[in-house]
Formats: C-alpha cells, structure tokens, sequence
C-alpha cells in the first residue's frame, strides 16, 4: 500500500515538471519535434535505467504478444487528442476534461478487469471517491483566476 | 462537443497507457515494457514528423537545454506507475498520481519557479487538493 501511494506520487510530481518542461519546448518548436523527443529521451533514459538494472535481460522479449509492439501509439493518440481538443476548446477546461476523464475510466477498468489486470472489488465507496476527486479537480482547475498552464 | 470527445479520449489513452505498460511489464519486465513502449511512440512520431514536414526543429536551440530534458523522467514516470498498479490498483494509482502532479504545478507556479511568471495561488488551488485527497480517503476507508 505505501509502496504503491509513494510510487505514484513519485511518478505524479515528475508529470508535473515533465509538463511544464514540455510546454516550454513546445512553445518554440511545435507539438511533433517535441513530441518525437520527449519519447526519444525517454526511450533513451529507460534503455539506459533498464541495461543498469537488468544487463542483457533487457533485451530478451519472451512471451511477447504482438500488440505489445503497438503500445507505443497510445502516447501519439494522447498527444493528437490532447492538441485537438486545446484546439478547440479553451485550454483550462480541456485539461480539466482529461484529467476527469483519467480517473474515470481508471475506475472502469479496475470495475471491469480489462487487459488481465485484477479486478478490484467494486463498491460504492468506489465512485463517490471518484466524484469526489473529480469535484477537487474542477475546484483546482476553474476555481479563481488561473492562466491556464498545462497540466 | 467535439473538443470535449477529444479531451476525455485523451484522458482515457492516458489511462489506457499506464493500464498498457502495467500488463506489458508482467510478461516481459518494467524496464523492457517502458523501453519497448517508448521506443515504438518515438519510431511513429517521428515518422509523423518527417510526414508533417515540420521545419521547426532549429528552434529547439532556443529552448534551455534543461526544459529539453523533461522527455527523460519518463523513464522513472513509468516505472513508478506500473509499480503503482501492481501494488494499490488503477484508481488509486492515477489519483495519488494527479494529486501530486497538481500540488507540484501548485508549488512551481505559486513560487515562480523555472520562469513561470509568479502567481497567486489561492484558496481554490488549496481546498481542491484538499477535496481530492478526501476523494482518496473515501476510495480507501
């Protein structure tokens, strides 16, 4: 439990700066040379982290299914969606969206147990949680005047 | 309405990705999912970069280089996700994640840190954290 809390705020406050470090780039030289290099760098650094940690195992790729391959295109479809949908909608609320949207379909798919992950026991504690969050979420995102910064 | 079809796909892809990687991990290992993961986004961005023609690569020089090494967290970011998801599951993964992710912006725009221009944040920044780690506490008790 504390394991798994403290590695996801970890990985949380590292999103964060990742955001804001990206934004900056992208400010400058637009949403495809910046995005082909926050995932090169970040191919780079887990080859790297990964080689250190495992030696050559990292490189043996047993019981690989074939759409593993093509997991890599979610982060595409995230950028595509994210620019298409500051495009057309005022980046705050935008962003406010997707952030709802994360928590929510991460409560669907503990419910539903897809891709083979543990199926968490669904109450209702479960998604008045959610709700809850999701009301934080637009309090922190629309409540007084904020620039709209990325997320 | 079809901004916000966009923006809930892409929270759901997010999601999706973390969901992805956490599967992945388990046949083939952490760092060999993050690896391959990043290695195929990388390979198709570029592609659509060279598609899109794109000829705002030289403006990458005006960027500090320390705001160019924002791709590399990454790495830690998917390792820690994945790590998550084994442990507490999805749900309480993502919302401990965005509950850090925004106390950090809070930090960083509140303090005017890496040239953000300095702004106040205010009670609503503070209660929405609070209401979300309430949010937390719900899922938990």
């Amino acid at each position: 439990m504390i394991v798994g809390l403290f590695m996801a705020v970890v990985a949380g406050a590292l999103v964060g700066l990742q955001n804001i470090f990206n934004s900056k780039v992208n400010e400058r030289a637009g949403t495809w040379p910046t995005t082909a290099l926050v995932l090169g760098l970040g191919f780079l650094a887990s080859l790297s982290i990964g080689f250190l940690a495992e030696g050559k195992r990292l490189f043996a790729l047993q019981d690989m299914q074939t759409w593993y391959w093509f997991s890599g295109l979610i982060g595409v479809g995230v950028v595509v969606c994210l620019v298409q949908g500051i495009k057309r909608l005022d980046p705050t609320y935008a962003v406010s969206i997707m952030l709802i949207s994360q928590i929510g379909f991460a409560l669907l798919w503990d419910s539903l147990g897809w891709l083979g992950l543990e199926k968490v026991p669904f109450s209702w504690k479960q998604p008045v949680g959610v709700l809850v969050i999701a009301f934080g979420i637009v309090v922190f995102k629309l409540g007084g005047a904020r620039r709209a910064e990325p997320a | 309405m079809k901004g916000i079809l966009y923006a809930l796909l892409a929270g759901a892809f997010i999601t999706l990705q973390g969901v992805a990687n956490a599967r992945i991990s388990r046949d083939i290992g952490t760092w060999q999912a993050a690896t391959l993961t990043q290695f195929t986004g990388f390979a198709a961005a570029l592609l659509i970069l060279i598609f899109v023609r794109n000829a705002e690569w030289p403006r990458l020089k005006q960027v500090k280089p320390l705001y160019l090494s924002g791709g590399a967290f990454a790495a830690v970011i998917i390792f820690g996700n994945v790590t998550a998801i084994h442990h507490i599951g999805v749900t309480l993964s993502v919302a401990a994640l965005l509950i850090a992710q925004l106390g950090l912006t809070f930090l960083i725009d509140g303090n005017g840190w890496f040239g953000a221009a300095k702004r106040k944040m205010g009670l609503p920044q503070f209660l929405g954290i609070g209401i979300m780690i309430a949010g937390v506490l719900i899922l938990k008790i």
